[in-house]
């Protein structure tokens, strides 16, 4: 098995800890894995992206242009800035957060209108999902992220007992309980998608 | 039976070190070695610490080392700058405990104020680099870099990128070797350097370069990767020996671990057989310069470029150019002209008021390193200059003089965070104290070293820290400094008057402004809204430039009105105090709360 995720968001919304879970639960089934976090100074609400790579055998840690399978992206604009990396036809998970950056707060750039509409006609697969509204219901929005995670496993291949124990050990563990219920949510969002 | 983990190139160097029986570990934060420090404090059999600075963080080490202890210090690559002192005269003892030196380069600087290839530092003071290209390959070289440290007697560089330090791969976990500590011994030729002692050692930094390159040709860490083909020999190390390998390539490839001292027998007797041999590294012609001061012919940044990360896709393009067939699939170029996301202040952020209350005022001002270097950017654009830690007090000064010089006494601003005051303000403070140029400095007091994560620094004592605290306000006293204000930049007239009356007064004048980081001290207060009846759409909180404010059209209204989104909101005030017609208030019902 074989699989190159990148995932987009803004700095602040836990995208290390999204490719981290991934990457362990990859690593768990025997898989050779590379993950990787563009970071730095972008926590200050900058772009920031990750990448996961698992197959039986992994190089480079960045997934090189036109290789990625699947897009998670947890903020609309950052999802969109990377379609480049995607192979034709992939897996779209994206949530509805939009976050205006400063050019648009500033009003000297407009926010990119029907992201998701426009990836479709792209020829990309998208399954958008409301995971700050789903959040919000469940009573802690940082959950969203656990949401996503829920909604792209149902399009790899890890058995689901197996994200769960991964997603428990790397939680605090009074957010256990709520991380499982969210992740279980997000992947009854692929279905119904 | 070992375990496997999945862990970060920084995560891996610290377990490397708990494994081969590290004692003493010091650093200063900095992107991209900041979680190497955080991660050994998982290990209680290391005593890890942050020092206010790099240097006080390699002497320390260097103590460590004396002590007979195994000792690592690990810093951002201009952290070696501010080291280079004590390391280029401690390079010249004969080591006693291993002492690893870890850098973290930033080719493609995400995150740093310039792009110097570190690995100059070692060649300049006469040690040995090692390279890893994976976390597992970094956890190893951390025991075989204190192998080599304590046989050949020389401190040895543990030479990480960025993209190496952030990205994850599997690394198995092994027991931890007893560290064997020996104490110091005292020896005045072995540890004081001055004539004739220092001398004396000159010839044994040679001659320890010279054992340890005989010795590499043998070496097994250094790759040879034979293809069968003579034409063309691929030379490289790092994090681009694995972009090197997602080509299909039908090239032979000899991947270095120790870029420093080269296997130049090796190499000559490899050489010989190829009609070409390229070197693929990031930055400087480092690798390449040695093959070719050697008397090896080698090519390499006519292909590969000196700035940025080499990736998959533009190793490919240099070896293209090279004239080598490389097979990559086709790409699609990166959408064009999507807004940018750059950093932003965080909401509540404490440097915000003091920015836009500059700004109005049209102050020149010289910026130096943190979260505040943000106020560089739209739509403050407030800092005029950005160099280096601690540099803004001798830039505002040298600036004053230049412009007496023109007969311009226009008041001269500058900023400076506590964690940088103490890193490298103090010697510049006592420096300036008694100056007669009309300059105002404002001291961003927010308790913490806050865009490498939040570490403490002597003022963050102020909010219970376990850190010794020390009050800015008494040490500038103690340096003969009278005009010295504390504001609460949360009252934005208050301050504004502050700043305003500083900037008249001659001499220097020292403004510290007290409210705490907003995103370390999880602030979160009640949010403010915005009444929509009484906004009149003038834009002077958009002004403000605060993450949760924007302009949007709200039902029942023709134009847009600005709206702050409660979620964001910590509850500041400042936006409240700009608006000119009061529509900025508090939110006090559970409905204003929601969206």
């Amino acid at each position: 098995m074989k699989g190159n995720v990148i995932i987009a968001g803004v700095g602040g919304q836990g995208l290390v800890l999204a490719t981290r879970v991934i990457g362990e639960v990859a690593l768990r089934t025997g898989l050779d894995v590379k993950t990787c976090d563009v970071i730095g100074l972008a926590q200050r609400g900058g772009m920031v992206w990750g990448s996961v790579r698992f197959a039986p055998k992994v190089y480079a840690p960045l997934i090189p242009a036109g290789e990625a399978d699947y897009l998670l992206a947890l903020e609309q604009l950052e999802g969109l800035r990377w379609r480049h990396l995607l192979k034709p036809q992939a897996n779209v998970i994206m949530s509805r957060q939009t976050t205006f950056p400063n050019r648009v707060l500033l009003e000297k750039e407009p926010y990119p209108e029907n992201i998701p509409v426009g990836l479709r006609d792209l020829g990309y697969k998208v399954v958008e999902v409301d995971a700050e509204g789903l959040a919000a219901n469940l009573g802690n929005t940082r959950l969203a992220n656990t949401i996503m995670l829920g909604t792209l496993a149902r399009f790899l291949d890890f058995p689901t007992p197996l994200w769960l124990e991964v997603l428990r050990l790397n939680v605090p563990e009074r957010t256990r309980e709520p991380n499982a219920a969210a992740f279980k949510l997000g992947f009854d969002q692929g279905q119904t998608n | 039976m070992s375990d496997k983990a999945l862990l970060t190139g920084n995560q891996a160097v610290a377990r490397g070190f708990y494994e081969a029986g590290g004692v003493v570990a010091a650093s200063y934060p900095g992107s991209p070695t900041v979680e190497l420090l955080e991660s050994l404090r998982e290990y209680e059999e290391i005593t890890s610490k942050w020092a206010l600075n790099e240097k006080i963080a390699l002497e320390i080490a260097i103590g460590a080392s004396f002590g007979g202890a195994r000792s690592m210090v690990s810093m951002k690559h201009v952290g070696v700058n501010i080291a280079a002192d004590p390391l280029m005269t401690f390079t010249q003892i004969r080591t006693p405990g291993g002492f690893l030196l870890v850098v973290g380069d930033d080719p493609g600087l995400s995150s740093s104020q310039n792009e110097q290839d570190s690995r100059f530092f070692a060649k300049f003071a006469r040690f040995a680099i090692l390279e890893p290209s994976t976390p597992q390959e970094a956890k190893d070289f951390v025991g075989m870099g204190l192998a080599l440290s304590e046989q050949y007697g020389m401190p040895v560089m543990l030479r990480m990128t960025s993209t190496l330090c952030h990205s994850r791969g599997p690394v198995t976990l092994l027991e931890r070797t007893a560290p064997v500590i020996s104490g110091f011994i005292p020896d005045q030729s072995r540890f004081c350097m001055l004539p004739p002692f220092a001398n004396a050692q000159q010839h044994f930094m040679q001659e320890r370069l010279e054992k340890l390159g005989q010795a590499l040709d043998g070496l097994a860490e250094n790759q040879y990767e034979d293809s069968g083909r003579r034409d063309v020999l691929l030379v490289t190390s790092g994090l681009p020996y694995q972009f090197l390998r997602e080509l299909t390539l039908e090239y032979s490839i000899y991947k270095l671990a120790i870029t420093y001292p080269l296997p130049i027998t090796r190499l000559h007797d490899l050489a010989r057989e190829y009609k070409r041999v390229i070197v693929i590294e990031e930055l400087m012609p480092f690798i390449e310069d040695e093959l070719k001061s050697a008397g090896i012919k080698a090519q390499g940044k006519e292909f590969f470029s000196f700035t940025g990360m080499l990736t998959t896709d533009n190793i490919a393009a240099g070896l293209e150019l090279a004239g080598l067939l490389v097979t990559r699939p086709s790409t699609v170029s990166p959408t064009a002209s999507l807004p940018i996301r750059t950093p932003m202040l965080c909401a509540g952020c404490p440097h915000r008021p003091v920015f836009h209350i500059l700004q109005k005022q049209k102050a020149l001002v010289i910026g130096d390193i943190g979260c505040y270097s943000l106020g560089i950017l739209e739509p403050f654009e407030i800092l005029k200059t950005n160099l280096s830690m601690g540099a803004s007090l001798g830039i505002v000064q040298g600036m004053g003089m230049a412009n007496r010089h023109r007969q311009n006494s226009q008041p001269l601003v500058a900023v400076i965070g506590d964690g940088t005051f103490f890193h490298s303000g103090l010697a510049g403070f006592a420096d300036v104290a008694g100056t007669d140029l009309n300059i105002t400095f404002i001291i961003l007091d927010n308790r913490t070293t806050a865009m490498t994560g939040g570490q403490t620094t002597p003022t963050t004592g102020d909010l219970g820290a376990p850190r010794h605290a020390i009050n800015i306000d008494d040490v500038l006293k103690s340096f003969g400094i009278t005009d010295i204000v504390v504001a609460d930049q949360f009252d934005y007239a208050a301050t504004k008057t502050v700043i305003q009356e500083a900037m008249k007064r001659d001499g220097l004048s020292v403004i510290r402004v007290t409210r705490p980081c907003a995103l370390n001290f999880r602030i979160k207060q009640t949010p403010y809204q915005v009444d929509q009846d009484i906004c009149i759409s003038c834009r002077a909180c958009i002004g403000v430039n605060c993450p949760p404010i924007h302009m949007k059209m709200h039902p029942g209204k023709n134009k847009k009105n600005s709206y702050i989104d409660p979620h964001m909101c910590v509850g500041c005030s400042v936006c409240s105090q700009v608006c000119p017609v009061k529509a900025i208030k508090l939110a006090v019902t559970a409905e204003e709360v929601k969206p």
